[in-house]
């Protein structure tokens, strides 16, 4: 059985097998992360260990993070590499970005949904507060050849239930006016702050709006359905959910993630927004079963476990601009990228 | 759309000053301004190419004091408005626009490049503070997407610009490019949108219709295009034209073919003509203003003026940096020399 | 055993961008010492650098230089000409040199390789304009070999990132502190300033050119003045670069630079507002070496000035 790493490796050869010209741009280049240790941040850098290792993109990395130390420990094959330097601090306090950056890739938020319950305000300053400092950093750069914005499929709104699938264009309003509303609400600020960057100082800059995602590295304590689902199923407990299964998603596999969006980064057009994420639609129940199916007995799914009346919500992202013009097709169809994560899931770490 | 009448601007007096190295007269300009105001154009605008205030060691010393042309012209027109050119960073307030205003100049275009339109916000307040007309003008758009030139235009919009103008600077533009830039400004502003053509690439009256297709309210052209470079749109195949396609304006075309005949008199030494050196400057997208000042540096230090063109060009040189132009010959002539050895560098 | 200089003990005024490069200029000096980062926003990029650097910081602006009037001798002033105007009245009252960076044109106006000498008796000097500090040393060195000028001009190029809203608001009276500069060192002739910005990325550094229009021009006497002034700007700002020596063509004189930054804080193409800093950190190192201890001579060499 391959080890998480291997099987961590051999997905990223696979996403950037026949694919690799498309990131040329970033040979040769100083990539800036916020929030590189997270999950996209994770995934991110194994993708360029392999552009340095295999293609020879001698690609150096700068990551800014609250937790490097953690990381470093989690994940000396990335921790230790001579090419990625790692610097602790908090994104509300940064004074100054590394003068030979070239790329910078701005992910550093909170996006832990129990965050935002429990201290939404601090949730709303570091995406607002954190975002202004690193534009205010980035318009100090000598050779800025783009920066990628992180944003979120959320800032939308709702999407009706009618919609396939939502575009860049799309809007619809929500209530700002409850602490529910803050994540949106912060994403949306950081996305209008950028706007105005732009205007001032004519920095280039392109947005990601990324929807939902599935692989190695997440860490299955967050409250998805997705996570929720596949850590009930590892501990043998039955899956609840909340409704009665209608509610739609999609889910992205991890390498794609990361493969579009540094696609995004280096092919982005100034100015505009691509979403990024499956176009594939799959209701709660469907996706239930699709885990379960690889447990033996098959974990009990359990419906209708909230109150009553709980709303059928819909929540998939059209990426056909994203595949137009940054060239990017999706690699890793659902049923795999489940199969895939729940192996990676069962594959035990290696102390 | 056609049963909006069509302002027509003529620069011939202003433009047309970098076609004769800002040597105009203040007799062209007292019978060129009567033959304007009898054809009936909307504005006349007088003055050095480059503006008020731009007489000078950089771009060319004017002949006539600024005051005296903007006087004479103001003698001679009654229906017709005396319109100037301003750029920020050139022209100041206190000194060139209050000057103009005691003068009698009744519309004032306040002009940046196309991704600097924030330089204009006082000039602008200034300006209709004391009552006058001002006009928001983005120069050599050719360089801006058609989003950011949106983007520009509405911050002068919100400046209180009662017009905008494109300007195609460098005569770079193709007429759907034009469509593109135009239609989305005519679109997107609540104010009249207008056009400026340049010869280069011998489409000045093509983008000058297809402004018009897409929704301009405002065309420039001068009298035989006379202007920098390869000139500007005609203004008689521009007011022919309109009348063609059945846009209305207040210009009467016999008038205006009178006054072109008399521009063909007045500018006959330095009427435009389409030449190596402007169609390399079209392409290369270089302000259009640089011809002569490229000849003459070219040939005293004895490079291909071409070269020069392409070399701007690539340095995305913007109007206003006729300095670069030394700087560039010299580089080029340098590289010319031959090392002590014989060989060339 | 040498005893080293002890260094003037300096404050500045202004934690924005160009406070922040300038604070960075200070503690390379070997005659300078920061004691104080003083502005308004504590929490400013500025501010926490200054923090992380261990330099003592307030928020209080002007007041935290009050309080500690005792702790400087001279003070660096990056805010506001407006503000500047308020800030020169209480230095003035509380017997701190004052450097201004800001267009107020208070003191005595202060451009390094031309008149370093008299600015030392001023207690307040002004910087000028970044168009000012490049061109007006040109403009001095033209007027010293030329005397009949009957007109001089300046025209600065920088990138369009360089310029922040205070300098696009500003943009008249920028050209207008130049200009009256430059009339001050230009023996008579009339002069102009004009300004450029050009967007193009990567952005462009700082390029002045001067032109002159001179009755019989002394090329070669020129050439001479134009060469040993830029070495003198060198000295403090080393990244001033001659690209086109004096020549004329069309019936002017015309002679080109370019700046390039230092890149301590502030973008290294961002030469205009580099040379200002440079300039002004030459002022205080002057006042700092007038007032230490003359080093003894070594080993027959010359005495460090």
């Amino acid at each position: 059985m391959k080890s998480r790493l291997e099987q961590v490796r051999s997905d990223t050869s696979a996403v950037l097998k026949g694919r690799t010209e498309l990131l040329k741009p970033l040979a040769g280049t100083h990539l800036v992360i916020t929030g590189g240790t997270g999950f996209l941040g994770t995934w991110l850098l194994e993708l360029i260990s392999a552009l340095n290792d295999d293609h020879q993109f001698n690609t150096r990395v700068t990551v800014y993070s609250r937790s490097t130390p953690d990381f470093v420990r989690r994940h000396p094959h990335l921790g230790f590499r001579k090419e990625f330097r790692f610097l602790e601090g908090d994104i509300r306090f940064l004074t100054e970005l590394p003068h030979e950056a070239n790329y910078i890739i701005h992910a550093a938020a909170l996006t832990d949904r129990r965050l935002f319950a429990s201290t939404p305000t601090a949730v709303g300053e570091v995406n607002s507060v954190g975002t202004i400092r690193l534009l205010r950093a980035a318009s100090l750069l000598e050779d800025l050849r783009n920066l990628l914005l992180v944003s979120s499929g959320l800032i939308y709104g709702p999407q009706s239930l009618t919609m396939e699938r939502i575009n860049e264009n799309y809007s619809s309003g929500f209530p700002c006016d409850n602490a529910n509303a803050i994540y949106a609400e912060s994403k949306r600020l950081s996305e209008a702050f950028a706007a105005s960057f732009v205007s001032e100082t004519k920095i280039p800059l392109v947005i990601a709006r990324p929807f939902a995602f599935v692989g190695p590295y997440q860490s299955l304590e967050l409250p998805w359905a997705v996570t929720d689902f596949i850590r009930d199923s590892l501990a043998g407990r039955p899956i609840k959910i909340m409704g009665d299964g209608s509610t739609v998603r999609s889910l992205m596999y991890a390498s794609d993630f990361a493969y579009w969006t540094l696609a995004a980064l280096v092919r982005g057009q100034a100015r505009h927004a691509y979403n990024i994420g499956s176009p594939e639609p799959v209701d709660l129940l469907s996706l239930a079963r699709m885990i379960t199916h690889h447990f033996s007995p098959p974990p009990d799914i359990l419906t209708k476990v909230g109150r009553s009346g709980h709303e059928t919500t819909r929540l998939v992202p059209c990426v056909d601009k994203a595949c137009r013009e940054l060239g990017v097709q999706l690699t890793v169809p659902l049923a795999e990228a489940i199969q895939k994560t729940i192996n990676w899931h069962r594959t035990p770490e290696v102390s | 759309m056609k049963n909006q009448r069509i302002i027509v601007t003529d620069p011939t007096l202003r433009d047309g000053s970098h076609a004769c190295s800002h040597q105009i007269s203040v007799e062209q300009i007292r019978r060129y301004a009567t033959a304007a105001e009898a054809a009936g154009v909307d504005y006349l605008e007088v003055g050095h190419g480059n503006g008020l205030g731009a007489s000078s060691l950089q771009i060319g010393l004017s002949l006539v004091p600024e005051r005296e042309m903007l006087a004479t012209a103001r003698a001679c027109l009654k229906q017709t408005g005396l319109s100037v050119h301003v750029m920020p960073g050139v022209a100041t307030i206190k000194r060139e626009i209050a000057n103009a205003m005691e003068v009698g100049v009744d519309l004032f275009r306040v002009a940046s490049h196309c991704t600097e339109a924030d330089l204009t916000q006082r000039h602008i307040s200034y300006v209709l503070n004391a009552g006058k007309e001002a006009w928001g003008v983005l120069m050599m758009t050719h360089m801006a997407s058609k989003e950011i030139l949106l983007e520009e235009s509405k911050k002068m919009q919100s400046y209180g610009a009662q017009g905008i103008m494109l300007m195609d600077s460098a005569g770079a533009a193709v007429p759907d490019d034009v469509k593109q830039k135009i239609g989305l400004l005519a679109e997107k502003l609540e104010v009249p949108v207008g056009f400026h053509a340049h010869n280069n690439l011998g489409l000045s009256v093509a983008n000058s219709l297809a402004a018009l297709e897409v929704g301009a309210r405002i065309l420039d052209g001068t009298a035989r295009g006379f202007g920098a470079g390869a000139g500007n749109a005609p203004l008689e195949l521009v007011v022919a034209a309109m009348q063609r396609l059945g846009y209305r304006c207040r210009a009467d075309l016999y008038k205006v073919l009178d006054a072109g005949e008399l521009a063909e008199e007045l500018f006959a030494e330095n009427l435009p003509v389409s030449n190596s050196i402007t169609i390399v400057s079209g392409l290369a997208g270089v302000f259009s203003g640089f011809a002569k000042p490229v000849q003459r540096a070219a040939k005293q230090m004895g490079v291909d003026p071409r070269d020069v063109f392409v070399e701007l060009g690539r340095r995305k040189v913007v109007g206003g940096q006729e300095d670069l132009i030394l700087e560039v010959a010299s580089e080029l002539a340098a590289r010319q020399k031959p090392v002590a050895d014989g060989k060339p560098r | 055993m040498q005893p080293t200089p002890e260094k003037m003990k300096v404050a500045i005024l202004g934690t924005g961008n160009i406070g922040t490069d300038l604070l960075m200029k200070v503690l390379r000096s070997p005659w300078l010492d920061c004691r104080l980062f003083a502005g308004r926003n504590l929490s400013s990029p500025g501010m926490m650098k200054a923090d992380q650097l261990g330099v003592p910081v307030s928020g209080k602006g002007i007041e935290g230089i009050v309080q500690r009037r005792a702790e400087f001798d001279l003070v660096f002033d990056a805010t506001s000409a407006e503000d500047h105007k308020r800030h020169a009245v209480i230095l003035a009252e509380l017997g701190l040199l004052a450097v201004d960076l800001t267009p107020a044109k208070v003191g005595k106006i202060c451009v390094p390789a031309v008149n370093l000498e008299e600015c030392l008796e001023a207690k307040n000097v002004n910087m000028v304009s970044c168009g000012g500090q490049a061109s007006i040393p040109l403009v001095f060195a033209i007027a010293s070999a030329n005397p009949d000028i009957e007109y001089i001009e300046t025209v600065s190029s920088i990138a369009s990132r360089s310029a922040g809203p205070a300098t696009r608001i500003n943009l008249d009276e920028y050209l207008a502190t130049t200009e009256n500069a430059m009339a001050v060192f230009a023996r008579g002739g009339r002069t102009k300033a004009i300004l450029n910005l050009n967007p193009a990325q990567p952005c462009v550094h700082m390029q002045t050119t001067v032109l002159a229009k001179i009755k019989e021009p002394d090329l070669e006497k020129t050439r001479t003045a134009v060469a040993a002034i830029v070495r003198k700007i060198q000295e403090y700002v080393p990244g001033y670069q001659l690209i086109v020596p004096p020549l004329i063509e069309s019936n002017r004189l015309a002679v080109m630079v370019r700046v390039e930054g230092r890149g301590d804080y502030l973008p290294k193409y961002a030469g205009n507002l580099d040379i200002i800093n440079c300039a002004a950190i030459a002022v205080a190192e002057a006042h700092a070496r007038k007032h230490s201890p003359p080093m003894p001579v070594q080993n027959g060499g010359v005495p460090r000035p």
